[in-house]
């Protein structure tokens, strides 16, 4: 567990170690609003799965043509962060780590910005379950996987300056989310659909 | 000239998912001429089931008696079992089993639990009188299949699984092969271990073959402990069964139902 956890603040320190990098290189001045731009986008977010999910998340786009970005996009999942205890279970830690990197196309606007990645990279998901019940014999389970992690990133921005309001949403394509005629199917992978709000920030 | 190869990319990754979107939709058909139907009354809770029969392609031809394997969720899972059923069965050069599939009556999570925990949940008794005293016997008169304990075989899934595993626990004498894919041990504070608890000393030493499944990734703080237990115990506490478990890489809940129904027809058929 404690491995984990210096995972998971290493993961954290190394999100923000890229902002405050980024940052002293910036200007205090609005930026002209140009194409070629490099953006870091710090946010939080959930997924679908009734919200209990809590993401820490940071999205670095780079704008090297009027169309083309680039992006990386790293994620740190407190998972089902508000059911911890439930008939006897208890969750010792559900947590999973993200890094994914894509390329797609940006789309200005007046106001701001849209953009939609592929995005592909991968996924390491841990979790411990104790079943804890007086009458019966204590069980538990730790689990750690780690996943590919695929899909498409839709981001828009919103202002031109250089701090701007960001949204984001992705949508995974692994597991392949449609598993049948029956929309039940699709549970698997709408449940990690993923929303994200943040403030971005031009760094060039 | 850019923009119309611009729009021109984005048209061709829209016909791409959509036809990959397709293509996971198509629905697989088992043989009209091997499916038969009829619908049962039940006379404990009153609701009509509609039952499919998956037959083996060589029933009509043969006179021996075929195993059953009863699947819950029917109407879901009839297609799906009954083709990975002649495909597996095929493969391992065996007899292949009658798919009796049990469409719903009511609501699956009124018939599929044991306790009242809400006004929607605890006809799971009532249930396994109708599947025990109505449809059981109805097989068993109608068509060539295998009348002993050892020759009935139980699928099901979440709810269903928890209803197989109350089986197991409280009606041992119905079946002799049991295939749970992400049973809902967890409900009502894991009830149906303390059944099983309750009636260990009468079912341990019978022989049985139990499938346990699950995915991976179904880590929503209920699944996986109450899973492990169940699996332990039955380890640890009976002394004449066949027991596998399985956890489908990557999945969770309803994405590993189908890769855990082919691991559970591939143990059973190898290992019955």
């Amino acid at each position: 567990m404690k491995t984990n956890n210096y995972l998971a603040l290493l993961f954290i320190l190394s999100i923000s170690t890229i902002g405050y990098a980024q940052r002293d290189n910036a200007t205090g001045a609005a930026q002209p609003n140009t194409f070629r731009q490099l953006t870091v986008e710090p946010g939080i977010g959930i997924h679908t799965n009734f919200g209990t999910d809590l993401l820490i998340t940071n999205l670095v786009q780079w704008n090297s043509h009027k169309r083309w970005s680039f992006g990386a996009h790293s994620s740190y999942s407190i998972n089902n962060i508000m059911l911890q205890d439930f008939n006897y279970v208890h969750t010792d830690y559900n947590y999973s780590l993200n890094q994914k990197f894509g390329a797609g196309m940006m789309f200005n606007r007046k106001k701001g910005s849209h953009t939609f990645m592929l995005m592909a990279g991968i996924k390491y998901t841990a979790y411990k379950e104790t079943l804890n019940h007086p009458d019966l014999d204590k069980a538990s389970i730790s689990i750690s996987a780690f996943s590919p992690d695929y899909g498409i990133l839709y981001s828009a921005k919103r202002g031109w300056k250089k701090y701007f309001f960001t949204y984001r949403m992705y949508l995974p394509l692994y597991p392949w989310p449609i598993k049948g005629s029956n929309i039940l199917y699709t549970e698997g992978n709408m449940n990690n659909l993923a929303l994200e709000f943040g403030i971005g920030m031009k760094v060039k | 000239m850019k923009k119309q190869q611009t729009w021109m990319l984005g048209l061709g990754v829209i016909v791409l998912l959509s036809l990959l979107f397709l293509q996971s939709c198509q629905v697989e058909e088992f043989d009209p001429a091997l499916t038969k139907s009829f619908s049962l009354q039940s006379n404990t809770n009153g609701a009509n089931y509609q039952i499919k029969v998956g037959l083996p392609e060589d029933y009509f031809s043969s006179s021996e008696k075929y195993a059953t394997l009863y699947v819950l969720d029917g109407e879901e899972n009839f297609e799906f079992v009954s083709n990975h059923s002649k495909e597996i069965s095929t493969n391992n050069q065996t007899q292949n089993v009658v798919v009796v599939s049990i469409g719903y009556g009511q609501d699956r999570s009124m018939d599929y639990t044991p306790t009242k925990v809400s006004s929607m949940t605890g006809g799971g008794a009532e249930f396994l009188e109708f599947i025990k005293n109505q449809l059981i016997p109805t097989m068993e008169r109608d068509f060539n299949v295998d009348t002993t304990r050892n020759g009935r075989i139980i699928m099901g899934h979440s709810y269903g699984g928890l209803f197989g595993a109350c089986v197991l626990a409280v009606d041992n004498n119905l079946f002799g092969n049991y295939l749970l894919l992400s049973p809902s041990i967890w409900f009502d504070n894991e009830v149906v271990l303390q059944l099983e608890k309750l009636n260990r000393a009468n079912n341990k030493d019978r022989s049985q073959l139990v499938f346990l499944g699950i995915g991976e990734m179904e880590n929503l703080g209920r699944m996986q402990a109450p899973f492990e237990a169940f699996y332990l115990t039955l380890r640890n506490h009976y002394t004449n069964i066949k027991l596998s478990k399985n956890r489908e890489r990557n999945l969770d809940h309803m994405g590993s139902r189908n890769p855990n129904i082919i691991s559970a027809l591939n143990y059973y058929f190898s290992n019955r």
